[in-house]
């Protein structure tokens, strides 16, 4: 059902989508909004559960990952990875945090806690207008045969962060940006692939980031839509509630 | 047998091309590495391609093999900068300390004076079982003289203390299951010859991703009432750890805490910030960065729950290395520990050794890395606070001088 109602959603997109040889950026990302499922799925997306896979193929590193979000700003993610042990890593409101065995817990700050709450975002796909206030179309650049606009998405917070779209499908296939981190600012680039339909949302299964030095795939393989989470799994874990108390008052 | 494979390797790639075509094939791939790997796009400021231009027609009109190692020798120096070398082909095997295997005797070592010395036994271990003490010599291994092979190795400029070490190593290890009969000049200077059982090494097996799996190890015990703590790998993380914060935690009576990193190669780069969180009770400190090419990271530590705050010694020496010299000399630098032994190993990155074509060794950095203090580590490594020495006659009389300078320096810390 799903498959079918996104098939049509695919097709009256494509007919509804302007003969313009450079279309707006608004466009270009509500056509991705729509090509993904639509305004109208996303807001029906209230929270979801997700698991999936993680690979450092050339460190022949591996993991799992799963990730819990609730609207409108609470996510939790852990990834169990071997020989590392647990990272984990969360949003409860303005609060951004971390807390691994290798590094232990720190609570983010700066453009670095901007920039993850606004990828703890649940809907951050449908909602790009309320996280980048400017939005530019640079362009169409050819990527793996396939032409693709190129937007540049500006937040309030952060650098800029490149996004490309196929002319063809819509799809958002590249994403190209410098991720502010505690290590410093590291040069991003997540190549997403394997779009399939998660509960009535298309997402790529399969993510390619490059990081500075490492590189590792993300295959997404299940995506629970609107379940009950508890509160208690976006609460602070205690050591990191420790350092939100201890850190002086704004 | 792993020689001999090599040796004919060489001997029928030398062969099966003419000589000069096998330093071209060298000089390329030294060439292309350094372009490809190098943390600077433009490798030491230089223009690589001019480099390439100006080398190459001198390699091939080197009449000799020896004209054109030297050719790439300068060319590698042009660079200014250290870890990058060519290792002849005699030296290279014998430094290629991949030529042992997996089994051990029990013994550690190191080269003091000119000599192989016992400057450790694993308790329980074959060994120990035979009598072999800390201070002994070790003149011949597998029936390989080691003093000759110490002067051959130990007289090329390029050649580390850590490299001499390590195949000194090398050469006390062999298959698990097999025997290594060695000679060894005892506390009197009386020849012994031993067959030793080569089993296991200490520890616990464990892998990170690929790696070798590898035997990692973590003690900690009390000196009086300082706590002392020692691992060979940082690596097993979960355990280590776990180790290291149960140390921690358990140490708030103690007067201080000894790290012992001495023979520590290193390991996951991370646990230096981890562990350094249990020492370090300011946000915000920073053990050193590391200059990549597309990137630059900062080692930022993240002072954990339960801190220690005590007098804090790590102990190093010439086979401390990577993950262990941004440790010391982080903390060093942040002015959180002194630092006991001798020279670390100046190889805090992962520089690594290929063979080229003409069979030579070729030695790389892939990244910088500056302390916090401004230093970088690769090529200087970090320098004691309290340079000591370990010594034959120390080891002898059952003496740890750098842990005994260690725990002297901790007890005036806390006179009142």
């Amino acid at each position: 059902m799903n498959r079918r109602v996104l098939l049509i959603s695919l097709v009256a997109a494509a007919a509804g989508f302007s003969a313009d040889p450079l279309p707006s950026a608004e466009s270009v990302l509500d056509r991705y909004v729509q090509v993904t499922g639509g305004r109208q799925a996303y807001e029906k997306r209230k929270s979801e559960i997700s698991h999936g896979t993680l690979e450092y193929t050339s460190l022949g590193i591996k993991g799992s990952i799963t990730r819990y979000a609730a609207e409108p700003d609470k996510y939790y993610a852990a990834l169990d990875i071997e020989g590392l042990g647990k990272v984990e890593m969360g949003i409860n409101g303005p609060v951004a945090w971390e807390n691994s065995a290798l590094l232990g817990p720190r609570v983010k700050t700066g453009v670095e806690r901007a920039e993850a709450i606004r990828e703890g975002n649940m809907n951050s796909t449908s909602n790009w207008r309320k996280l980048y206030p400017k939005v530019q179309n640079a362009g169409v650049e050819t990527l793996d045969g396939e032409e693709c606009y190129k937007v540049i998405m500006t937040p309030a917070e952060g650098q800029p962060v490149v996004g490309y779209y196929q002319k063809k499908t819509g799809l958002q296939v590249k994403i190209t940006t410098v991720s502010t981190t505690q290590m410093g600012d590291i040069p991003v680039e997540l190549i997403a692939s394997d779009y399939k339909d998660f509960g009535g949302i298309l997402e790529p299964a399969k993510v390619i980031q490059k990081a500075g030095p490492q590189e590792f795939t993300i295959t997404l393989q299940s995506v629970e839509a609107n379940p009950a989470i508890p509160a208690e799994r976006f609460a602070l874990p205690d050591e990191v509630k420790k350092l939100v108390d201890q850190a002086p008052a704004k | 047998m792993t020689r001999l494979i090599l040796l004919f390797a060489v001997a029928w790639s030398a062969l099966g091309q003419p000589r000069s075509q096998l330093d071209l094939d060298s000089f390329e791939k030294v060439w292309t590495t350094v372009r490809d790997k190098h943390w600077q796009a433009r490798p030491g400021g230089l223009d690589w391609q001019a480099i390439h231009d100006e080398y190459r027609p001198r390699v091939e009109k080197a009449a000799s093999h020896a004209e054109a190692q030297a050719i790439l020798q300068e060319m590698l120096g042009r660079l200014k900068q250290s870890h990058f070398a060519i290792i002849p082909a005699p030296v290279y095997s014998v430094i290629d300390d991949s030529e042992g295997g997996p089994g051990s005797t029990g013994i550690d070592a190191r080269v003091l004076e000119g000599h192989a010395i016992v400057t450790g036994v694993d308790p329980g271990s074959p060994a120990e079982k035979q009598g072999v003490r800390p201070g002994w010599q070790i003149e011949r291994t597998h029936g390989i003289d080691l003093d000759p092979l110490i002067k051959q190795v130990g007289s090329n400029p390029a050649i580390h203390e850590l490299q001499l070490n390590r195949a000194v190593l090398a050469r006390l290890s062999g298959p698990v299951g097999g025997t290594m009969e060695a000679a060894f000049l005892d506390g009197s200077d009386k020849t012994i010859e031993l067959k030793l059982n080569l089993t296991a090494p200490r520890g616990v097996l464990s892998s990170f991703g690929n790696l070798p799996t590898q035997h990692v190890w973590f003690e900690n015990k009390r000196i009086g009432s300082t706590a002392y703590v020692r691992f060979n790998l940082f690596l097993d993380l979960p355990r280590v750890m776990a180790g290291f914060q149960q140390t921690v935690e358990s140490c708030k009576p103690c007067d201080g805490l000894i790290i012992d990193l001495r023979g520590n190669p290193g390991g996951i780069g991370g646990m230096a910030m981890g562990m350094a969180g249990f020492l370090v009770d300011k946000p915000n400190q920073r053990l050193g960065t590391m200059y990549l090419r597309d990137s630059t990271l900062n080692f930022v530590v993240n002072p954990r729950a339960e801190v220690f705050t005590g007098p804090v010694a790590v102990l190093v020496d010439s086979n401390s290395a990577s993950t262990s010299e941004i440790f010391a000399g982080g903390l060093k630098d942040l002015g959180r520990a002194r630092i006991f032994g001798t020279k670390t190993a100046a190889a805090a990155l992962p520089s690594a050794f290929e063979r080229l074509p003409n069979g030579d060794g070729f030695q790389y950095a892939l990244a910088n890395y500056i302390s916090q203090g401004g230093q970088p580590l690769e090529g200087l490594g970090v320098t004691p606070d309290v340079v000591v020495e370990l010594t034959r006659s120390a080891l002898l009389a059952g003496h740890d001088p750098v842990v005994d300078s260690a725990l002297d320096w901790i007890r005036r810390q806390n006179k009142p």
